[in-house]
């Protein structure tokens, strides 16, 4: 089989394990124990990590905006910008690539020594199907706990934003907390919450789709791991573009 | 009777199986036999409905396993049970959920249905006590019993072994051995697919010899031993040896 005609081939399977997630979704009320893990899992043990990372995207937004539009005296300004980075751009973004690499690197290797170890086999030996007990559990979790890390990374951005504008460019807190709420509107919060959904739906269906086709041992478990993290975030990208481009036109 | 039919598999441009047609009788203990890479573990895979042939048929119970519906696979899965090579127990479960997460209707089971159908199990692969262990913990030996115990949870009428006795020290590979010699007492049919020569004449009723996708010899023991197909005569050259070895011959009496 050619290159080609491999890549054919894995968006087929590809689309099927999609068709599949939406043909059983209900079977989620028969696996809610592993969906509640999956949650804490994905969300609660990535709170500190997507915490950072918000953080400092706001530290570093506000700094450099801050320097450039110093020159203009215009520093007002840099409570809209981070606020309008962060929530439409940079809190989705950041988390979205934060959780691929860390929830797209640990369903595909959990995915994937199970189908190494048989484990896949074994539940559909027995009568199990591996996307009702592993693959949706995972897509749910994803997309009920992507929104409110990006909400966690949006406000610890503009927070973090806020206070080094404070200390580097003297603003005054409460004016840019104002400017920086005021300055939202309901179509900015709209696409800044709607990509985590499509976010936390792909890097689920990615890596899992990873996990399930790993062989080759060892080699292809690495191997399949990092493709997962790269195919997910290289996707985060692209659908970032299209919500950029495309659907803030149409809204 | 479980019959296979002119069934061929290719996988990634390799032959797997070559218009491979056998049957399993009821109530017996069928050994497939052969060198590793030859197809064996396949045969298990296909005969469950895991992998689907690219020709042929596999009938079980008058029924063809290839045409039937998701519901009818289903229903056949908790017919055949199968142990695997690796065990393939849940690294995260103890081993009573790993006998309990595949019980079949656990909701309509009563509250301590499920605790006494898992001591009844663990009882008779003789590892009553282990319920709350985690496979880490359990030796190769006893991961191998648990996935037994498993796969006996649904009262399967076939049990598929994949290589159960590979990898394990002698005293355990006699318990696995007593524990499919116990399981055709009870009127359960055994395929079991090996290598290991000494083990399936211990419990084999029949005998298939596959080499490279092929079916080379079926039949009973006496049958294989008087082959002129040259690859059975030299996979059983060792076993003829021995046996025509006094000491060795003498040796296995004692022992016996």
């Amino acid at each position: 089989m050619t290159r080609f005609q491999k890549m054919i081939f894995g968006l087929q399977e590809f689309s099927l394990l999609i068709k599949d997630i939406f043909a059983h979704f209900g079977s989620v009320k028969d696996n809610w124990t592993e969906t509640i893990q999956e949650m804490y899992l994905i969300g609660t043990k990535s709170f500190f990590l997507i915490f950072l990372g918000g953080l400092f995207t706001g530290i570093i937004l506000a700094i450099e905006t801050g320097h450039q539009l110093e020159t203009f005296g215009a520093t007002a300004w840099i409570a809209k910008t981070v606020s309008l980075g962060m929530v439409r751009e940079l809190g989705p973004v950041i988390t979205g690539l934060l959780l691929a690499a860390r929830t797209g690197a640990k369903n595909t290797s959990e995915l994937g020594a199970m189908q190494l170890s048989e484990q896949i086999d074994a539940l559909r030996a027995f009568g199990a199907s591996p996307v009702e007990k592993l693959v949706i559990p995972r897509t749910i979790a994803a997309l009920v706990m992507f929104l409110p890390l990006t909400l966690i990374a949006d406000i610890v951005g503009i927070l973090g934003g806020m206070l080094v504008s404070n200390q580097t460019f003297h603003s005054d807190i409460s004016v840019f907390w104002n400017t920086a709420v005021t300055s939202l509107k309901m179509k900015d919060l709209f696409v800044g919450f709607l990509k985590p959904i499509f976010f936390g739906f792909f890097i689920a269906t990615i890596s899992c789709y990873f996990g399930l086709t790993t062989k080759g041992g060892t080699t292809g478990l690495g191997k399949n791991t990092i493709n997962a993290v790269v195919y997910s975030s290289a996707l985060i990208l692209v659908i970032d573009f299209i919500f950029t481009k495309v659907v803030w036109e149409l809204l | 009777m479980i019959e296979l039919k002119n069934i061929s598999i290719t996988l990634n441009d390799n032959v797997i199986l070559d218009d491979v047609t056998l049957s399993i009788e009821m109530g017996m203990n069928t050994i497939i036999l052969g060198p590793s890479g030859a197809g064996k573990s396949s045969i298990l895979k296909i005969i469950l409905g895991l992998w689907k042939p690219d020709n042929g048929e596999i009938i079980f119970e008058g029924k063809n396993v290839c045409k039937m519906t998701d519901d009818e696979i289903l229903q056949l899965r908790k017919k055949v049970g199968i142990v695997f090579q690796g065990n393939a127990l849940f690294d995260s479960l103890t081993v009573a959920e790993n006998i309990l997460y595949f019980l079949p209707d656990k909701k309509k089971l009563s509250e301590n249905e499920p605790k006494y159908k898992i001591e009844e199990l663990l009882s008779f692969v003789n590892l009553s006590g282990t319920e709350n262990l985690y496979p880490e913990e359990l030796s190769g030996g006893m991961k191998k019993r648990v996935a037994i115990a498993r796969a006996l949870a649904f009262n399967p009428q076939v049990i598929l072994f994949d290589e159960p006795t590979t990898g394990l020290d002698p005293i355990n590979t006699e318990s696995v051995l007593e524990l499919i010699e116990k399981l055709k007492q009870n009127g359960t049919t055994s395929v079991i697919v090996t290598h290991i020569l000494d083990d399936a004449i211990e419990v084999g009723d029949n005998f298939i010899v596959i080499n490279e996708g092929k079916i080379v010899e079926a039949g009973s023991l006496e049958k294989i031993l008087r082959s002129k197909n040259p690859f059975v005569k030299e996979f059983f050259k060792r076993f003829i040896e021995e046996n025509h070895n006094p000491f060795i011959r003498i040796s296995k009496e004692v022992n016996k």
